[in-house]
């Protein structure tokens, strides 16, 4: 939980303060890649299905309304237990690319992906993170500041026998990254609560939970600070650059953005009545 | 200076004026006339002599001359000048006291340096308000307030509305030493730095150095803001207070045994729930405050004072969020004349701070702070009349509390969690002398000596080559590192330690009588560092000593100044050019948390910052229209280079502005009474927008749009201008004459033309239109307040 959201929020409502819309010349940069690769075993399923896209991008300036896609690159994967090598194509051009033959990624092995662009080579590697499934999801009837939000209540057991890292997506492009540090091995609970401009009851939500590395974790951390989701106002960090754990290989200085992992994830789909 | 040259300078100069002959000592106290409470800073003046002295911070003075007879002046701003011829055939003690110009409430006070012994003085960089001044100043909702005043003086901004704390000449907020009676205060603001937590009935002098600064005062670099509270009416039983828009004040104040001894007491409470009834949770908002002092005047020779602030806000939404913090500081105080020539100061002071927050839906509390106790001795002695010297120690041992994380209900699932608490030790010893050369040159030189002593804490951690933070030369990123073990301490061990000597120094040298020059020098250690790395300080930010890891931060400043007194002190100009130079100012790595941090070392990168700069102020002191004018060129900026050839450091190793560089700084304060009745005041602001961080990019992530931030033009971008005009008018009814209840009104509008001024701009996608946008935040638009206030 970021409490500098909460301080902000407090500053935002608490005060005779105001939001406006404002026209600011952003500079330009030359476009980066974008390597979007966070594949996500869905364990929990019988049988086990897989998430296994690698969008390609470009980074846009910023009031762009349009973000470029990348089609003529090779994408593949090597198993680096056997170095076999797994290609994936973007059939329909739309920058997503997807292996030719569906597979399931193993566990305790790493993977390198490597992505060759514009003459210019990138890898990364990735093992796949263990997560536990949900105990319990259900709505609960409490609300946080205005009175209007919808509370989920969400429970799950922590593995005692190592640091875990979690990433909750509620849907709507609503993340929560965290970490075991406060309830290793315990029977977690914690409520998560919808605020009437992000979900608009009654609704179904489908909510996924998935087991992430450490440096995922910080990274994904700063990436929902950063897209502005609940943060903004004094107390936010100074920004900086958020680099992830793809290496351009044939011109270092020339980094791209995005990250590659790969997790295991549970899914939950809940039914949000309106109880205000 | 070498040190050695230093000393050996002191001690001449120290051996050709303590053997002086034929002289007698006149000393003595200065009191208000009515309330006998005790006044700082008052000149006694020896026209004959071109010579004089002022009352320091307990009234008391003490002067060496020839005998003789002479003319003696005593004034103060805003009382009535005593002259008189005394006789000075052998020592004396005489007490003076002071009958104020006018009782009226409303009455006008700017201090400022029209006494010819300020023109003189070396200290410089200092300001002084009075506490009639600042509840003159208009501001947000009615409130009067020491910090939103200092800001209308040369050198000192703020991020704005919503920031806590304040920047001096481009330092930090952290970098302010802000006393209370003597007393660190660590957090001087209520609500998110709307307010600060000075009550204003309750303060009898305010001072801000900038610079200069006296070797008495140290472990903080930027400035010090000297603050002392009254000590409550031995004469007569009264009551003050006040009703505004957002808070009440009330004090009690008056004598246990008449003339003797006395008690204050005062309270300043906000309205809860006030901002919030729009919410129909069970919310609230509020803070409050209250400033206790009881003195005793036990002897001609000892005076005992105990003073006690305690100070508080506290946010409720619901049980779901409660959010505290505040300050509290006890003061036990012993003044001692050993010898007409000798005043000494023993001080027993507690400080704290606390921070605490529940969060019921993730199921935890936590808690957080920094305690102090403070041992102090100073003396003060008056050699003769061109040599006054100030000596003392200083000792204080700070505990620091990282954080704690505690269950805040039995179905949590949260664990108890102590991050490791800290302690140190900081001893400092300190000779100062004030050392008038001739009619024309003025010194004041010293030196401190500083300690600091980082004692051992539970567990520490150990990192392969002493390093907790890589850099990885493939993702060109820089990490934390991971501990390689552990190292156990018992409490007495000692884990670092730090000395140094700071030496001070300035000068004055008068042109003519309305006309000097001065300059100074100081080097000053700040062995604590706040943990912040947002736009500006938010009341959860923890201290962190120096030790292993972080090493102290180390000022040299330099000031010249030029100082004018125009048409006899009715106009007075202070202009001052300065350059400061900190090594070891601390930055963060990308990404870095700061909060609940066990291992805060691993985010820590070390850096330097300088900023220089241009003052100028501008005074009407005299007539119905009094005000100032004060404006300030300055940059400051930080430097974080890579530790090595391969590291690029933050922004490449080049210079960036520091989130408080404000390039133009413009305040007028103007003030004018139309008649007995009727009182108006305006302040105008113009700041440089504050640095900030635009995009260069956007790209798309899991589905978030994220903006990319260039690391190599941090801080390079600025938020609009922040102006404002603010006016207030006060007004004393006129059946306040001839009767015991004096009430006045002030009616206020602050920000007169509704400027909505940026506190940030943000930028993110909008969820509906899915454009991205670029958001701005404002506090304050235009807001008008009433306050009414009396006393009987």
């Amino acid at each position: 939980m970021n409490i500098r959201y909460l301080l902000t929020f407090l500053l935002v409502f608490v005060f005779i303060s105001c939001e406006k819309v404002v026209d600011v010349d952003v500079p330009s940069t030359d476009p980066k890649l974008i390597i979007d690769a966070a594949f996500e075993v869905y364990f929990d399923e019988n049988p086990v299905t897989t998430n296994t896209v690698v969008k390609l991008r470009l980074s846009a300036d910023y009031f762009e309304t349009q973000i470029p896609i990348v089609t003529n690159a090779t994408v593949f994967l090597t198993d680096l237990s056997n170095n076999n090598i797994i290609d994936f194509s973007d059939s329909n051009l739309d920058g997503d690319y997807e292996p030719i033959n569906a597979f399931i990624p193993a566990d305790n092995t790493i993977y390198e992906l490597t992505v060759i662009y514009d003459n210019q080579v990138y890898k990364g590697t990735a093992s796949k993170m263990k997560s536990p499934t949900f105990t319990s999801v259900v709505q609960g009837d409490e609300t946080l500041f205005s009175g209007n939000e919808t509370e989920l209540k969400v429970a799950f057991k922590d593995d005692i026998n190592e640091e875990n890292y979690y990433l909750f997506d509620f849907t709507n492009n609503l993340f929560l990254a965290i970490e075991d540090r406060f309830f290793n091995g315990a029977d977690y609970n914690f409520s998560f609560f919808y605020d009437e401009e992000e979900l608009k009851v009654p609704t179904a939500v489908k909510i996924k939970m998935s087991g992430i590395t450490k440096e995922y974790y910080t990274y994904f951390r700063v990436l929902i600070d950063q897209s502005g989701q609940n943060a903004g106002g004094p107390f936010e960090t100074v920004p900086s650059s958020l680099l992830g754990n793809m290496v351009n290989t044939t011109n270092t200085d020339n980094f791209p953005l995005g990250y590659f992992h790969i997790s295991e994830t549970d899914t939950f789909t809940i039914f949000l009545e309106d109880k205000n | 200076m070498s040190l050695k040259k230093f000393a050996i300078v002191s001690l001449l100069l120290l051996s050709s004026y303590v053997f002086s002959q034929e002289k007698i000592t006149l000393s003595g106290t200065v009191y208000d006339n009515s309330t006998n409470e005790t006044l700082i800073g008052v000149s006694i003046y020896f026209p004959d002599l071109k010579s004089g002295t002022t009352t320091n911070e307990y009234g008391f003075y003490s002067i060496t001359i020839p005998k003789g007879t002479y003319t003696i002046q005593i004034s103060y701003l805003g009382y009535t000048t005593i002259v008189k011829e005394i006789v000075l055939n052998e020592k004396q003690n005489q007490d003076f006291k002071l009958l104020e110009e006018t009782e009226s409430l409303d009455e006008i006070i700017i201090e400022s340096d029209i006494e010819k012994l300020n023109v003189k003085t070396p200290q410089m960089s200092v300001n002084k308000l009075s506490a009639s001044t600042i509840k003159q100043i208009p501001v947000v909702l009615g409130e009067s307030d020491i910090i939103k005043s200092i800001i209308l003086l040369p050198g000192v901004t703020s991020a704005g509305e919503g920031a806590s704390g304040f920047n001096v000449r481009g330092g930090a907020a952290d970098q302010n030493l802000i006393l209370l009676d003597e007393a660190i205060v660590f957090n001087s603001s209520h609500l998110f730095g709307f307010f600060s937590v000075f009550n204003p009935d309750v303060i009898k002098d305010v001072k801000l150095y900038k610079g200069g600064i006296p070797a008495r005062f140290g472990g903080r670099l930027s400035s010090v803001l000297d603050i002392y509270q009254k000590e409550g009416n031995s004469k007569n039983f009264k009551i003050t207070g006040g009703i505004g828009l957002v808070s009440s004040r009330l004090l009690a104040e008056g004598p246990i045994e008449k003339e003797k001894s006395s008690f204050l007491i005062g309270g300043r409470a906000s309205y809860a729930h006030l901002f919030l009834p729009l919410f129909d949770n069970d919310n609230s908002a509020y803070f409050y405050d209250l400033n206790t002092k009881i003195n005793f005047r036990l002897t001609e020779k000892n005076n005992l004072f105990f003073s006690g602030y305690f100070g508080k806000d506290v946010f409720g939404i619901s049980d779901n969020f409660i959010n505290t913090y505040g300050n509290t500081v006890a003061n036990l105080r012993w003044n001692h004349l050993f010898s007409d020539k000798l005043f000494s100061n023993l001080s027993l002071i507690y400080s704290d701070y606390f921070y605490g927050l529940t969060l019921d839906f993730v199921g935890f509390e936590w808690d957080s702070g920094i305690t102090n106790f403070n041992l102090k001795y100073d003396f003060k002695h008056y050699l003769n009349d061109k040599f006054t010297l100030n000596y003392g120690i200083n000792n204080i041992y700070i505990k620091f509390n990282p954080g704690e994380i505690i269950p805040n209900r039995p179905d949590s699932g949260i664990q108890p969690e102590k991050l490791i608490d800290k302690y140190a030790n900081e001893f400092a010893a300190y000779v100062d002398a004030e050392h008038q050369v001739n009619n024309k040159l003025t010194f004041q030189y010293g030196i401190r000596f500083s300690n600091f002593t980082r004692l051992g804490q539970d567990e520490l951690n150990v990192y392969a080559n002493n390093e907790a933070v890589i850099y990885n030369q493939q993702l060109k990123k820089y990490e934390s590192a991971i501990a390689t073990g552990v190292e156990n301490f018992k409490r007495s061990d000692v884990l670092a330690n730090f000395s140094n000597f700071e030496p001070r120094f300035s000068l004055s040298y008068l042109l003519d009588d309305n006309t000097s020059i001065k300059m100074s020098y100081n080097r000053m250690a700040q062995y604590l560092h706040l943990l912040s790395n947002t736009a500006s300080p938010t009341p959860l930010d923890v201290w962190a000593p120096s030790g292993r890891f972080i090493k102290p931060q180390l000022l040299d400043q330099y000031a010249l100044g030029y100082f004018k007194s125009i048409k006899n002190g009715d106009y007075s100009l202070e202009t001052e050019v300065f350059y400061k130079d900190i090594q070891n100012r601390i930055d963060y790595i990308n990404g870095a948390n700061l909060i609940a941090n066990n291992e805060i070392e691993t985010v820590i990168l070390n850096g330097r910052a300088r900023a220089y700069g241009l003052e100028v102020l501008l005074k009407k002191n005299e007539g119905s229209l009094t005000g100032w004018l004060a404006y300030t060129l300055s940059r400051s900026e930080q430097q974080t280079l890579g530790r090595n050839a391969n590291e690029p450091g933050i922004n490449q190793g080049e210079w960036y502005s520091t989130p408080f560089d404000k390039t133009h700084d413009l305040s007028i304060n103007g003030s004018y009474q139309l008649n007995k009745k009727w009182t108006f005041n305006a302040n105008f602001l113009f700041q440089t927008g504050q640095p900030t961080n635009y995009p260069v990019g956007q790209y798309e992530v899991q589905g978030l749009n994220v903006p990319i931030f260039d690391d190599n033009r941090r801080n390079a971008d600025r938020l609009p201008a922040y102006h404002r005009l603010d006016i207030s008018a006060t007004l004393t009814p006129r059946k306040n004459k001839n009767r015991k209840w004096q009430a006045e009104w002030v009616f206020g509008i602050y920000n007169l033309y509704g400027r909505m001024n940026a506190a940030a701009i943000n930028f993110r996608q909008n969820r509906e239109t899915l454009r991205n946008e670029a958001i701005q935040t404002s506090i304050f638009g235009i807001v008008p307040a009433i306050t009414y206030n009396f006393k009987f």
